[in-house]
This record gives C-alpha cells, sequence and structure tokens, in this order.
C-alpha cells in the first residue's frame, strides 16, 4: 500500500488497484468490467471464466480489509449486457448490507435501471461532489476548485532503464487537475499514458505500489 | 483403366501436343501414365516447364463420361494457393479441354468471386473448379455440401511446396480428408518444386493412404544454370555495417536496367518495394512510365494491369515483393535483381527462374547487397546453387487453431458425427498422434468453450443435437463463415480517391499516426490523406514530396539451416585464407574482415567467438554460432537464462543471423558462465522450457493461433466490428488462457510451435553440440566490432529476461516524460 495526500486529504493506494479514502471511508473502484469473459462466451468465443470469480474474490478482500462505509464505482461496472454474472455480483454485495455502494455511470454500463436498483446500487448519472473531489469516469478535464478522480483511462506507464530495459506497468496516475485510478478488472487491457514531470505516478508492481516520485 | 484405353488416351494427348508444335516432355508422360494406372503422387516441377498439362490432361480425359442430359457435376479441383494463379490456369484448362475436344466447363472461385457467381456456381457446378485452400474450406460451410461435392474424380494441389510450410497446407489436409469420406475413390495429386524433403511433401498430403494405396513421385528433372552476380560499389566504405535497404547502389543498378528488356528487382518487404520505386524515379526519371511496382497490397486491378504490362513487354522494370514469385511465366523477363539477403537457397533459385525462360537458358541474378557483410550471404548462396542445395519445408503438426476452425466450419453446413470426423482428422498427416482426450477436449473447446457448464453458462457456439454437431445461431455462422482462413494479417484499411477508386489496404496502426492533409507515399505516388471513414482512408494524388512510408508488419524471414551451413563454410575461407576464384564478393570484403580480426578475432571452423565490451547503453556480450536468427534467439534465451540463475540480473536480446548479443545494465559474468558450461546440451530440454517460458516466443505464435481459433474476431478487411464489447487482443487472450487455463490446447500448441519451428529442439542440440567441440574464443574489444554492429543496432524483435525481482528493477528505472 501507499498513500497520497490532495487536497489535505488522505488517500491509500491499494496493489488491488483500489483507492481508499480514509477520511471518508470510501472505497473508490474504477472499471470493473464485471461479466467481460461471460459476454464473450455468450458470442461463441471460448475464454475461461475463471477470471470472474478472481474479480469478486479481490473486492471481498478489499473491503475486509479496509471496512468501507462506502464502496463508489466509477464507471465500467459490468461490461455489457445482461448476463448471468450480475446474479453473482448481486449476490457478493448482499454479503455487506452495511455498505452503500455506489455506481457513476460509465460507457459500459448499458443496462436498465432496474438491474442496478435490483442489486441495491446507488446509482449516480452524472458526476458527484464529494468533499473536494469531483468523482466520474471519464476524467473531465479542468474543474474550477475541485480536483477530479476518474477511471475509463485503464493507465499504465512505460518504464525505461539502462542496457534497453523497457517496462509496462498498471499505475494510478494523479496530473494537476486529474487523478486516474488503475481498471480494476481482469482480462481489461492498458493504456499507455503520457507522463508530464508534474504528475505523480504509482505503478502496481504485483503486491506493491510504488511511488516514481 | 484398362491398358488399351490408357494407350488411346495418351495417343490423343500427344496428338493435341503435336498439333500445336510441342512434343511432352517425359515427366508428361509419365504423369499421364501414373494417373490412368489409379495412382495417387506428386508431380516435382518447377515453374513454367508445362507442369499443369502434366495433369490437367490426365483428369480431363481420364474421367467418366456423362449420360446425355444429365446435370452437370464437379469432376475435379485445382487448388492454387494465390489467386493471381488461377488465371493462368483457367487459361491453360480451357486451351487443354478445345483442344482435346472436350466440353468441359472451366470455373474459378477466389474471394474475388462475387455473391452471385458463386450462387451460380452451387446451382449449376462447372467440371473443374479452381480455387483456394480458403474458399475450398467456405465450400464445406455451405448446406448440403456432400452433394455438391459427390462425383468428384479428383484434387491437385498446384504449388503444393508453397501451402506446405504453412497452416493453409494443414488446412488442405483436413479438407482433402472430408472429401475423401464423401468419394473414396477420390485422387489426390499435388505438384511441387523441388524442397529437400520431398518424400515428407507427398506423405502429408496423402496421409495415411501414403502408405496404404498406390503412390509415386514423378521428376521432371529440368535444371536450370544460375549466375549469380554481386553489384558491388566501388570502394567497400560506400556499403553500411548495417542496414536493410540497399538504396546507396542505385546507380550501379539504373544501368543493369537500361541494358536489359525487362527486369524484376525482388525486395524483401512491401515497404521496401515503394522505396525503391520512389528512389528509381527519382535518380532516373526517364523510366517514368515503363517501370512499375507490385506488392500484395496494391489492388488486385493495378496489380492485373502490371502483370498484364509484363506479358506484353510494355514495361522496363518493376520493382516486386514475395508476391511476383510464384506463377505466371513473364517471357519478356531477361534480368532478375535480389536486393537483399533472399535468406533461403528456394526461395533465390525461384525468384532466380523467373528469367531465361527457353530451356537451357542461363538465368542470371543480381544482388544488391544492403549491408557489407550481407556479401558473405551471397557467395553462400552461388555454393548452394553450384552443389544443387535446397531446404525442407517443415509441415506444421498438431495445429490445434486449424482443427477448430474446421471442426466449427462443418458445423456450420451440416453438422457433423464426431465418429466420423474423427477417423478422418487422424487419417491426416498433421493429426495422426491426436490422442482421443485431446479430440475430446476439442469437442467440448467447440461446444463449452473448454470448460464444463455451469448451470448458468450462457456459452454458445457448437450445439449438439441427437448426436450431431451443429451451430443453429445464425450470428455466429455468419462470423464464422467471415473468419475463415489462416493467414493472419493486422488489422487493414482501405485507400481509396476520393471518386471511390480503390488503391489498396495499408495497416491501420501506420494511417492512425497521420492526420489529414499529411502527405504519404503508396502504390508508387503521393497521396495527400483528406479523412478516414468506414475504415477507408479518403486521399487525393499530391504534389508535396513526403518521406513518410507505410510500412506493414511482416517477419523477416530468418537464414534458413542450409544457408547458415554455407555462410559458415565461407567465413571459414576468409579466416584461414583459402580462396575459390569464385567469389570475388569475399575479396572485396578483406578490408572489413581484416577489421574484424584486427579489433577481435575471425573465426575459423574450429572456434567459437564471443566478445564482451562496454558502452553508454550497458554491458554486452555477443556470441556469433552462425546458425540462423530463429535458432540463435532459442540459444540467446537458453544463455540468459542460465546465466540469470548464477545471479539476479535483467537482459535485453538482441540478434541477427550471424550472432546474438545479450544487454544488461550491469556487469554479465561471463567467465563464470563459460565456466559452468553455459553452452552445454545438460538438462537442455529443461533449460529450453524454461527459457521459452520467461521470454515472448510463446506469446508471439499465440497471435495468430487466437485469430485462427476464432478467439479475436477482426472482421473482414476493411469491415468494422460491429460489435465493440466484443473487442480484445490476443495478447490478453494469452494471460486469461496462462493464469487461469493453463490446459488448453491452444495455448500448448503456441509453446509446441516455438519448440517445432522457432528453437527447433534438434537443431539447435546440434548447433551446441558443435559449439561445445569449438575452441571458445573470448575478446575484449574496445569498439564495436563489424561483427557486432548490426546485432547492436537491430531495434526489432528485443526479447528480455529477467531473474530481478520486479520491485529491484522498478527501482533502477525512469519515466519517460512527454513534456
Amino acid at each position: 500500500m501507499a498513500e497520497i495526500t490532495l487536497e489535505n486529504e488522505t488517500l491509500e493506494l491499494y496493489a488491488e488497484k483500489a483507492v481508499f479514502w480514509k477520511q471518508r471511508k470510501a472505497l473508490l473502484l474504477a472499471d470493473l468490467h464485471l461479466g467481460k469473459v461471460n459476454h464473450f462466451r455468450r458470442a461463441g468465443i471460448p475464454v475461461s471464466s475463471r477470471p470472474n470469480d478472481q474479480n469478486l474474490e479481490r473486492l471481498i478482500d478489499l473491503i475486509r480489509k479496509t471496512r468501507p462505509e462506502r464502496v463508489l464505482f466509477l464507471g465500467d461496472l459490468f461490461h455489457s449486457a445482461y448476463n448471468s454474472e450480475w446474479e453473482v455480483f448481486g449476490q457478493t454485495l448482499s454479503y455487506f448490507p452495511e455498505i452503500s455502494f455506489e455506481l457513476i455511470l460509465g460507457n459500459h454500463d448499458v443496462m436498465s435501471d432496474y438491474q442496478y436498483l435490483k442489486h441495491r446500487l446507488v446509482l449516480h448519472k452524472e458526476p458527484i461532489e464529494e468533499g473536494p473531489f469531483i468523482l466520474s469516469h471519464e476524467p473531465l478535464g479542468q474543474q474550477p476548485g475541485k480536483y477530479n478522480l476518474a477511471g475509463h483511462i485503464h493507465p499504465g506507464v512505460r518504464l525505461t532503464g539502462k542496457g534497453r530495459q523497457r517496462l509496462v506497468l498498471p499505475c494510478f496516475h494523479f496530473g494537476q487537475e486529474t487523478g486516474i485510478l488503475p481498471a480494476f478488472g481482469v482480462f481489461t487491457g492498458l493504456y499507455k499514458m503520457p507522463v508530464k514531470s508534474r504528475d505523480r505516478i504509482f505503478v502496481v508492481a504485483e503486491n506493491e505500489v510504488l511511488s516514481l516520485k | 483403366m484398362d491398358q488399351s484405353r490408357k494407350h488411346e488416351l495418351i495417343r490423343t494427348a500427344r496428338e493435341w501436343f503435336e498439333n500445336r508444335g510441342w512434343s511432352p516432355f517425359p515427366f508428361q508422360e509419365e504423369a499421364w501414365n501414373a494417373y490412368f494406372d489409379g495412382m495417387d503422387g506428386l508431380v516435382n516441377a518447377p515453374t513454367g516447364s508445362g507442369k499443369t498439362y502434366s495433369l490437367v490432361i490426365p483428369v480431363m480425359l481420364g474421367a467418366v463420361r456423362e449420360e446425355r442430359n444429365k446435370k452437370p457435376e464437379l469432376k475435379a479441383i485445382w487448388i492454387t494457393p494465390i489467386k493471381a494463379l488461377a488465371k493462368e490456369i483457367f487459361l491453360a484448362a480451357e486451351r487443354a479441354a478445345e483442344g482435346l475436344g472436350l466440353d468441359w466447363t472451366v470455373a474459378l472461385r477466389t474471394g474475388d468471386t462475387s455473391a452471385k457467381d458463386r450462387q451460380k456456381l452451387r446451382t449449376s457446378p462447372p467440371d473443374l473448379l479452381i480455387t483456394t485452400p480458403e474458399s475450398l474450406h467456405l465450400m464445406l460451410a455451405q448446406k448440403n455440401y456432400p452433394k455438391f461435392f459427390r462425383s468428384l474424380e479428383a484434387i491437385i494441389c498446384d504449388e503444393w511446396h508453397e501451402l506446405l510450410g504453412s497452416k493453409r497446407g494443414v488446412q488442405m489436409e483436413l479438407a482433402i480428408s472430408r472429401l475423401k469420406g464423401i468419394c473414396p475413390a477420390l485422387k489426390v495429386w499435388g505438384i511441387s518444386a523441388t524442397i529437400g524433403n520431398m518424400d515428407i511433401a507427398m506423405e502429408a498430403l496423402l496421409g495415411a493412404d501414403y502408405s496404404s494405396r498406390a503412390t509415386t513421385m514423378i521428376r521432371a528433372d529440368i535444371k536450370k544454370q544460375i549466375e549469380v552476380v554481386s553489384v558491388l560499389p566501388d570502394e567497400l566504405d560506400k556499403l553500411p555495417w548495417a542496414g536493410h535497404l540497399g538504396a546507396n547502389l542505385i546507380d550501379k543498378v539504373v544501368p543493369i536496367i537500361k541494358n536489359s528488356t525487362s527486369t524484376l528487382i525482388f525486395t524483401n518487404t512491401r515497404s521496401f518495394a515503394e522505396i525503391w520505386y520512389q528512389k528509381l524515379l527519382a535518380r532516373a526519371p526517364e523510366l517514368a512510365g515503363v517501370i512499375a511496382m507490385h506488392h500484395g497490397s496494391i489492388s488486385r486491378e493495378l496489380r492485373d494491369w502490371v502483370e498484364d504490362a509484363l506479358h506484353e513487354a510494355k514495361l522496363k522494370a518493376v520493382v516486386c515483393t514475395s508476391s511476383l514469385d510464384l506463377g505466371v511465366d513473364f517471357r519478356p523477363v531477361e534480368t532478375i535483381i535480389q536486393v537483399g539477403s533472399p535468406k533461403g537457397v528456394a526461395r533465390f533459385m525461384q525468384r532466380a527462374g523467373r528469367s531465361g525462360h527457353q530451356p537451357g537458358a542461363l538465368s542470371r541474378i543480381y544482388f544488391v547487397p544492403t549491408h557489407s557483410l550481407e556479401l558473405i550471404e551471397s557467395a553462400a548462396l552461388r555454393e548452394a546453387v553450384r552443389t544443387g542445395l535446397v531446404e525442407d519445408r517443415i509441415p506444421y503438426i498438431r495445429s490445434f487453431d486449424v482443427l477448430a476452425q474446421y471442426l466449427v466450419t462443418l458445423a456450420v453446413s451440416d453438422g457433423f458425427r464426431p465418429a466420423e470426423i474423427f477417423r478422418e482428422v487422424k487419417s491426416t498427416f498433421s493429426y495422426n498422434s491426436i490422442s482421443e482426450e485431446e479430440w475430446q477436449w476439442m469437442l467440448r473447446f467447440i461446444t463449452t468453450g473448454g470448460q464444463a457448464l455451469t448451470a448458468y453458462d450462457e456459452y454458445r457456439k457448437v450445439e449438439v443435437e441427437e448426436g450431431i454437431y451443429k451451430v443453429t445461431e445464425r450470428r455466429i455462422a455468419l462470423r464464422h463463415r467471415l473468419s475463415i482462413g489462416t493467414i493472419v494479417s493486422d488489422s487493414s484499411i482501405k485507400v481509396k480517391y476520393l471518386s471511390g477508386k480503390y488503391i489498396g489496404t495499408i495497416e491501420e496502426w501506420f494511417i492512425s499516426r497521420l492526420s489529414p492533409g499529411d502527405v504519404f507515399w503508396f502504390a508508387g505516388r503521393n497521396l495527400e490523406l483528406i479523412r478516414i471513414k468506414d475504415m477507408t482512408a479518403q486521399v487525393r494524388n499530391s504534389k508535396r514530396k513526403s518521406g513518410k512510408v507505410p510500412s506493414w508488419q511482416g517477419g523477416r524471414m530468418p537464414l534458413s539451416s542450409q544457408m547458415s551451413k554455407m555462410l559458415r563454410d565461407k567465413l571459414h575461407d576468409i579466416a584461414v585464407g583459402n580462396r575459390t576464384g569464385y567469389d570475388p564478393e569475399l575479396e572485396f570484403l578483406e578490408p572489413l574482415t581484416e577489421l574484424q580480426r584486427r579489433r577481435s578475432h575471425l573465426p575459423d571452423r574450429n572456434e567459437f567467438l564471443v566478445e564482451c565490451f562496454e558502452s553508454r547503453e550497458g554491458h554486452h556480450v555477443v556470441m556469433y554460432p552462425f546458425e540462423g536468427r530463429l535458432v540463435h534467439e532459442g540459444i540467446a534465451a537458453l544463455v540468459a537464462h542460465r546465466i540469470a540463475a548464477i545471479t539476479p540480473i535483467t537482459f535485453s536480446i538482441a540478434m541477427n543471423d550471424y550472432g546474438f548479443e545479450l544487454l544488461s545494465d550491469q556487469e554479465i559474468p561471463v567467465m563464470e558462465a563459460l565456466e559452468t558450461n553455459v553452452l552445454g546440451t545438460e538438462n537442455l530440454y529443461q533449460d529450453i522450457q524454461a527459457s521459452i517460458n520467461s521470454v515472448e516466443m510463446a506469446r508471439r505464435r499465440f497471435r495468430d493461433i487466437a485469430a485462427i481459433a476464432g478467439l479475436v474476431f477482426k472482421g473482414y478487411p476493411g469491415r468494422q466490428i460491429k460489435d465493440r464489447h466484443l473487442q480484445s487482443s490476443s495478447q490478453l487472450f494469452f494471460e486469461v488462457f496462462h493464469d487461469y487455463d493453463p490446459e488448453n490446447l491452444l495455448l500448448v500448441q503456441a509453446y509446441e510451435e516455438v519448440m517445432d519451428f522457432q528453437l527447433e529442439e534438434a537443431r539447435m542440440r546440434k548447433a551446441l553440440e558443435r559449439i561445445n567441440r569449438q575452441k571458445i574464443i573470448v575478446k575484449y574489444p574496445d569498439k564495436p566490432t563489424p561483427f557486432a554492429f548490426p546485432i547492436m543496432v537491430d531495434r526489432l524483435s528485443r526479447d528480455k529476461l529477467t531473474s530481478e525481482k520486479l520491485e529491484d528493477r522498478i527501482r533502477k528505472m525512469k519515466l519517460q516524460f512527454d513534456d
């Protein structure tokens, strides 16, 4: 785990690819893309459905570790149209009746409201303001007086070293106005983000989060 | 067939030949005899030798006569690997039918055939159908296909050597096994140029029938005289130490073109063809209008125009790629120029054979080196041609990706019964080792995606109804039909003029780096990008000059093992000062080889050279087995793996056909490694396994496997994927399979392919045994040597291997800032 202080708030960064906002006891996750393998399987593309279990186990671990009051999903919670994985997810949520699960809709979240409400998710159709932050799926660009936390990008960075060494790793990417979370889901891929010298980058290296500043 | 009828038919054929003023070659008559005797077999004959008539004639004459008024039925299929050849065969077949007085209908079916014409073929089939492996599989994906094929008597695979070494060969083996299932008496014949393993080629074509039916191999034995001439600069200094283009010799090439009626200039990649064409025009503007360009990404229409113009002797020169390796005879072509090493003898001979078509004529081929050391390859090629050496083509075996695709193809048409198809599949060369368990896995793979179905699983592909495996969902059937084939290319987009005229295709990644208004060079013209719309780049001609030339991904050919051997022989000659008297290249190179000797060492055949030095980039160790790039990739990974076991270390690995480089940020314990026998053959198999796990080889192989097996659906070239939520990359699949489904046969196949084709474990073991008999010479040059330089600057296909902890590596590395 690593920590970053933004606008006097402490954010803990977990190698499970999640942010825990300490003061507010809120767990922030982006781009779970649940049910993606089911969507592929339904179209006749033979991929194992085991990554599904891995996603949910990691979510449960994080909740046990951080004991949040709220879990905020920054969009692309579910990959596509409804499939049975949604019910497995719903069952998982039902183990934690004391937690408020909330979703800020992303471009992949295409199911009817009924499906979300059924598993008692609080739905946000627009970005929401929480303290000094504005939370959204896609990065919003500069927001007066607010720092934007978002997902959507699936950020990764390239590292280089002597001897022509190269590495590409998923990362938490904190710029001047926007902080981007890594994609939580397995089987989701990376986008290599441009990095500016004032950005703060934390890479996820297996079970560690390492600051590159 | 009884003997008197056979003689009568052969007489008919002979008469037709004589009427045209020809006389049959012995191999042609031999083939007619064997065919009429009911045999299967392989005709070994080069392009331009009359090979088509060796089989078209007996197929036509020997066919069962039809009763009057009966609906026509398909009697024979002729498979050709490239569409361009189909036309030529079509004309030859029509000529033969007419000359022999047979009212045979001949038709073509390729990817270019319109839907309407395809429909017509189905309802009124021709007697002879000329088609490609992919189109044949598409026909197997049609409802009631057994009825269409039921009176088939023969199938001929032309240019079988070309199909053999690719998965298209496996595709043919499967299709033939199915056609034999429908028509048990089917005759199977192939035509192949000479390769090193002709017997294996025939066995792969005939499958189990190779040993159970009467078969024969017919050799044309037509020898071509080939002269290899290197194009040398005035001074050795004019040639770079590393490079691939060779354009600085253009002044020497222009006169060769001018002095010849018609010249083909072969380059190794499509972008080099583009650049050479551009540079030739710039250097010799008077050639405008009489030179042209030909490669696989240019539209069919433009290519046809070039081919016709070549035929009619209207062109002075054509810059081309392997797209003109095969097929059609261009009689006016007098001269061949090869730019850069062709890396294999067979390919070189094939190209040399494109000129001097008259029997007995001398074919001269000019070799244009792209860097200085390549001149040794030129001498090696000459030696190979002189001694008549040719390479093997290794057929693919156990390609589960092709099998998965084939089974779904059968499920899309009429559905299949596993017991029957298993018998057929097992009778092929490719799958004769497939086990009952593997077969069951394949069936599970296409029905459930390879895992036990849970109650909620929505997996949809092949379903089982009353023992018949079939696809019922139209959407899945359609998508499958669109993805039949084993040639995997990057997603490409069409290039068209605003008027809609189609110019060719370019890979998407190239266009994505351009903005509207940018000018690029393609199909021999300067084009300005107007906009990208619906997977089409709209362009117009531009007067502005531009440096941007598209490149197409696609492998560079590695040096074949036969060529490697020749190369080592030539190097030995240089090292010990042997002069053959007919290799001017080697004498020309002397200043460079002397520099190598001064800076480091020039190894003879009893020595193995290792060079160690430090540069700004880090610590380098370069070793020179001279075994070709593929084997080097394997040995490099092995050596890196073994050194990494001594100490935590990270390597970046590069290789070329001469040697490989291990580069690290820290000092490499090379003496310790050599003392612990880092090049030894003990535990070789285990160490190879471990080392390929840690580098990217299997991952790269998986790219094609994922596409063929239907994991990654790219849509048709130029047509966009409708369902964006189904987009994924083979890389992601590889990772998921690796982490969650390690037994997956497609994953297993990726590793098997690395072992069989890339590392060629047997070849690697032989190389290491050879190295172990050599004296190891370690040198510490002050500067990179002529041998090392081309490897060090190669930025393509670098591997990496590490035994350091990820965290430790990250601490030593830096971010690249974009501001």
